[in-house]
């Protein structure tokens, strides 16, 4: 199965196996197709392997080519906190995404953009397989830019801002502060109701290191942390509060250092 | 130099004790760098831990703490008092001093264990140093002021007199407002130069100056706290490393060869250099 991850490097690829399938409901590829925009973020983990693994077994073409699969990995691999579990299904995610484009997908921005989300959350404990795929990283976020640049409240614009802002800069690397700025700024200005757009934006305009956007950089995090709170998010909330929390302590220890 | 900094630091934790309660910290300083400090101590963690592995040493026998800026540098050399450290060569030679700095191992990039200064200039726009008097210079390493006035410019010029400094934590930012016309010189290290041909700047670019040969930094150790022997060792687990299978991936990723001990009459004309800038 690795070697069907062309050009992602060292991905760790192995199924990973669910429990208590047997509880699962008796499902056709075509109902998994009728119901699959209410599988997200809202579902149980219980259904989300039980569809996962239908779409495993299935031959469904018209299934394989769109961007369930993926989304559905990434959803679980989101959730998942076992680390090496996680990049299982991260890595999966890429797969199934490379399936559905070899299969000319419908939703191919969908694709693409899903494909990046598996792909740098399966890297991410590994540095040096991560600095193999930026890259690729980089490739699939704008080719998802491109074709549905507002998918999931403007998701590739804050996918790519945030590889930008956080991939070693020049000459080292594709990171690149100015352009993780303006990604990042017309996120929160066309998806203004997205709390990580507004995380995001901050953590970039905080990496400026200028006093004088302390204000805005509180202000953004203040906003996307009431967005969250007041929001329905379902079981992406508690990993989204995590970012902040995380965030929020940079803001304070920054605060508490010696000049 | 970041990259650099990030493996230097992991490998340090080879040379660290059998059985380590307390964990010996490594200040790592790259001052001018556009890093975050968690992201930089994050990264060279994972590092750490994989020399740890490879070198059968304790888990977490070390830990770093990153800064990029050189006041919160000198603060920490002088609060932690760190058996090792990763320093720029100018931290190294203002320090060397106060904190009895030896330089004990140097990278090998590209087959050089030293690098050359350049000052860009837009094509064709100014012939020499001398006709940027006044103008602005932009540049990631000013945030070392003295060590560009007295080992690059060999005290031949005084940054801070001589031109309009424009300060950056980005070379990228620096080199698009040269390309603008916004700057009319930057300055970049080895690194920096070598990169100039992946961007894709409007106008032509031209060197109008370059530096003498400058040996790369590398690690170096308090010659008070430690002893000879703990350096020997640290410089010998350094020089391994990258013929090492795990290794070889960290110095390939990090685009360095080798590292090599350090001999130290390669640091005796900096030292002069730095001395005779007063």
């Amino acid at each position: 199965m690795l070697a069907f991850v062309t050009g992602c490097a060292g991905l760790q690829s192995a199924p990973v196996r669910f429990d208590r399938l047997s509880d699962c409901p008796k499902q056709t590829a075509d109902e998994l197709s009728a119901k699959q925009s209410q599988l997200g973020p809202f579902s149980d983990t219980h259904t989300l392997e039980c569809a996962l693994t239908v779409l495993r077994d299935s031959q469904d073409i018209a299934l394989l080519r769109t961007s369930l699969g993926s989304r559905l990995c990434l959803h679980l691999a989101e959730r998942e906190t076992n680390p090496e579990k996680r990049a299982k299904l991260a890595a999966e995610g890429v797969e199934l995404a490379e399936a559905a484009l070899t299969h000319k997908g419908e939703d191919e921005g969908a694709v693409h953009y899903y494909l990046a989300a598996n792909l740098g959350l399966a890297v991410r404990e590994h540095i040096t397989v991560a600095m193999k795929n930026l890259d690729r990283l980089e490739s699939e976020m704008k080719q998802a830019l491109a074709l549905s640049p507002d998918i999931d409240d403007g998701g590739p614009m804050r996918l790519l801002g945030a590889l930008y802002l956080k991939a070693p800069a020049w000459p080292n690397g594709i990171g690149d502060l100015d352009k993780a700025l303006e990604l990042l700024e017309k996120a929160v200005k066309k998806h203004p109701g997205h709390p990580l757009n507004h995380l995001f934006y901050a953590q970039a305009l905080w990496s400026e290191g200028d006093e004088a956007l302390l204000s805005q950089v509180k202000a953004e995090f203040a906003l996307g942390e009431k967005l969250l709170a007041d929001g329905n998010w379902g079981h992406n909330k508690a990993a989204w509060k995590k970012e902040f929390d995380a965030f929020r302590q940079e803001l304070a220890d920054a605060a508490s250092a010696p000049p | 130099m970041r990259k650099t900094c990030l493996i230097i630091a992991t490998l340090l934790a080879s040379i660290s004790a059998n059985a380590a309660p307390n964990p010996e910290m490594i200040v790592v300083c790259y001052p001018g760098g556009l890093v975050n400090a968690k992201d930089a101590n994050e990264a060279m963690s994972s590092m750490l831990r994989v020399v740890e592995r490879v070198g059968q040493w304790q888990q977490n026998s070390f830990i770093s703490l990153f800064t990029a800026k050189a006041d919160e540098c000198r603060q920490r050399m002088a609060e932690k008092h760190p058996k090792f450290a990763i320093t720029s060569l100018g931290l190294y030679l203002e320090l060397r001093s106060q904190h009895n700095l030896v330089p004990v191992v140097q990278p090998k990039i590209k087959g050089l264990t030293h690098e050359r200064y350049r000052v860009m200039v837009q094509k064709g726009k100014y012939k020499s140093l001398d006709d940027l008097k006044g103008k602005t210079l932009g540049g990631t390493v000013l945030e070392e002021q003295s060590y560009i006035g007295k080992i690059v410019f060999a005290g031949k010029y005084d940054p801070a007199s001589f031109f309009v400094l424009k300060k950056s934590n980005q070379a990228i930012r620096a080199l698009r407002a040269l390309d603008k016309g916004e700057l009319d010189a930057v300055i970049l290290n080895e690194q920096q130069f070598g990169g100039l041909g992946s961007l894709h700047l409007e106008k032509p670019l031209e060197a109008v100056f370059t530096s003498e040969e400058i040996p790369l930094m590398g690690v170096v150790a308090n010659s008070a706290t430690t002893t000879a022997e703990e350096r020997v060792r640290f410089s010998k687990a350094l020089e391994g490393m990258c013929a090492d299978t795990e290794g070889k991936k960290l110095c390939e990723l990090f685009g360095v060869e080798a590292f090599a001990a350090v001999d130290p009459a390669v640091f005796e004309p900096m030292v002069k250099l730095w001395a005779k800038g007063g």
